[in-house]
């Protein structure tokens, strides 16, 4: 029993199989069919066909990608939640993913590199900062109101679009249509060795986070409350910080800005598992990952004229959700 | 006897606002002592500045002898509890969850929750008769039942000094009856030293042993209920005339506010 309360123990079960159900969908899904058998000897005997190149090489890698992307933004999404103690912050609505962008873009566009594993470092630095940025702005001295604090993140977000943009405009002809393709939100880059450089990324997130978890209970009782209960809180505030900065940030690094699956995903986990972080977390990361997969596997099917970016879907289905919480959230202030 | 907690000269302000001026309060175990004052007399800020969350301007804090700055915070937790006038929770958590994050200071950050918190948590909610509440989130019951899972939180850490400002507040007669009560047991059989702040003027006289009445920032008195509930102090504090007898009931002290409109002062 922490934080949370609900206690019904299959849910972690049925939250593993929605994954491990959404990536075996989303491997099967696509124009070359591939049998079952195909599969199993593709990826237990090596066998070296068409079938198995695709799905070893192009469907799994992406899957694998989309489950960690997905697992991230949510974890991420939990702790700015915590953090700023706002049911309504997420990385992307925070300006947090524009930062990490306009540091992946720095590397990618003018030190080149594909793949690079300083890519994710330069989209941490750049979400860490934008992540401050905001956080300052919004701050006066009774303290964040939730609506300020989004207001700030519009405007950061915005400005930081408007960098983005003159960014692309100034690089190289060529690299411009793949760099606005991955600025909407895609995991058709998932090769093996994107998914191997956001892998220990990903791993030390959402552990570190994971750590945090009775710290990150106490912060929601506000400031005050969480030091008189003997909570550490500047210390515990700064972890909590640069850890989803750190997920959100080497994310974006290889899958774009894709944004509300870190605000979407959270309420769904907490309605499942309650607001204890040591059952919250774990959940939020199954679920995300459950979720961004299947969104990307219906992003592939949706337009037969070409693939949507995957961060078309999550904002089609996040963006109304948004509203409908800003909506209830307002009326109870 | 040493006090546990107290205050030495403490001042303090915003600019040139002063809010507090040459406050000393001290506190002792199994003694409860009541914070009165009008609403701005400084009551809330005279209890962060005690519980660490504000450094006095002027002045010094001592817990046990020692400035608060040099405890660790869990072990400052484990001495010292606080039932503070807290933002509400947005999130959706159970009050059984909510009474168990007053275990913190006695858990490892990392470890788990053993016997000894189960059997306090379940022990803080009995005595606040929140039992039948345990599975609801704090946005589905009461304010008087959140305030109640607001200090059951306090009690389950299990600290010597309870720091309480305005805690029944929005509690019925039955539940502040109890809450002194469960303060004067907690007094008697643990020896806790408690302040706490409110605006009962008769009940608190039934139940505190010294009453410490705040008024523009300053103490304007101090003492034994009789001692400091007098017409004459009361009328200074709050501009309002009262009648101040003893209950023949119980003996205390009991303020009766007579009919006319309050005077400024």
């Amino acid at each position: 029993m922490t934080a949370g309360g609900k206690r019904s123990g299959a849910v972690f079960p049925v939250l593993a199989a929605a994954l491990l159900g959404a990536l075996v969908l989303s491997a099967a899904t696509g124009p070359v069919s591939i049998s079952p058998r195909a599969a199993f000897d593709a990826i237990f005997r090596g066998t070296d066909d068409t079938p198995g190149r695709v799905l070893l090489s192009l469907r799994l890698p992406r899957a694998l990608l989309g489950a960690l992307v997905g697992g991230a933004l949510a974890s991420s999404g939990v702790a700015f939640q915590a953090l700023l103690r706002n049911p309504l912050a997420d990385p992307y609505i925070l300006g947090v993913s524009g930062g990490a962008a306009v540091g992946a873009l720095t590397v990618a566009l003018f030190l080149s590199a594909d793949a690079s594993p300083l890519l994710p470092l330069c989209a941490f630095g750049g979400a860490a900062l934008a992540a401050l940025a905001v956080f300052l702005l919004a701050r006066r001295r009774s303290g964040v109101s939730p609506e300020r604090l989004i207001l700030m993140g519009v405007v950061v977000g915005a400005f930081l679009n408007a960098v983005i943009m003159l960014m692309v405009t100034l690089s190289p002809p060529g690299k411009i249509p793949g760099a606005l393709y991955w600025l909407m939100g895609d995991l058709g880059l998932g090769t093996p060795r994107r998914v191997a450089v956001l892998f220990p990324y990903v791993a030390l997130g959402t552990v570190l986070l994971y750590l945090l978890s009775r710290g990150l209970d106490l912060l929601l009782l506000g400031d005050h409350a969480a030091f008189q209960a003997g909570l550490s809180v500047e210390r515990v505030k700064t972890a909590t910080y640069l850890t989803a900065s750190l997920l959100a940030g080497s994310v974006v690094a290889v899958s774009g800005l894709i944004g509300f699956v870190g605000l979407i995903v959270p309420h769904g986990a907490r309605v499942l598992v309650g607001s204890g972080h040591r059952r919250l977390l774990p959940a939020s990361f199954l679920l995300g990952g459950a979720f961004l997969v299947l969104s990307d596997t219906l992003a592939r099917v949706a337009s037969p004229a070409g693939e949507l970016p995957v961060g078309a879907v999550t904002a089609l289905a996040g963006a109304p959700f948004f509203l409908h919480l800003l909506r209830r959230n307002g009326g109870r202030s | 006897m040493n006090p546990v907690l107290s205050a030495r000269g403490v001042g303090f302000g915003y600019g040139d606002r002063d809010i507090l001026r040459g406050v000393s309060v001290d506190l002792f175990p199994g003694e409860v002592t009541i914070l009165l004052g009008p609403n701005g007399a400084g009551k809330s800020t005279l209890i962060r500045i005690l519980s660490g969350i504000l450094p006095p301007r002027e002045g010094e804090v001592l817990m046990c002898g020692r400035p608060p700055g040099e405890f660790r915070r869990r072990e400052m937790a484990r001495l010292l509890s606080v039932v503070g006038q807290d933002p509400p929770v947005d999130f959706p958590m159970t009050v059984q969850a909510y009474v168990a994050l007053g275990r913190f200071p006695h858990q490892g950050f990392f470890g788990g929750t053993s016997k000894e918190d189960l059997e306090q948590v379940e022990r803080a909610m009995e005595k606040t008769e929140l039992t039948g509440l345990r599975d609801r989130t704090l946005a589905e019951i009461s304010a008087g039942e959140r305030q109640r899972a607001t200090v059951a939180r306090a009690i389950a850490q299990g600290a010597r000094v309870m720091l309480l400002d305005e805690p029944t507040a929005f509690l019925d007669i039955r539940h502040r009856v109890a809450f002194y009560e469960i303060v004067t047991q907690l007094k008697e059989t643990c020896g806790i030293a408690a302040l706490v702040a409110s605006h009962d003027l008769s009940l608190c006289a039934e139940y505190g042993e010294r009453i410490v009445l705040l008024s523009g920032g300053t103490v304007a008195a101090q003492g034994r209920p009789e001692e400091v509930l007098t017409p004459g102090n009361v009328h200074a504090a709050y501009g309002v005339a009262v009648a101040c007898d003893r209950n023949p009931a119980t003996g205390a002290i009991r303020v009766t506010p007579l009919r006319g409109m309050p005077t400024k002062n």
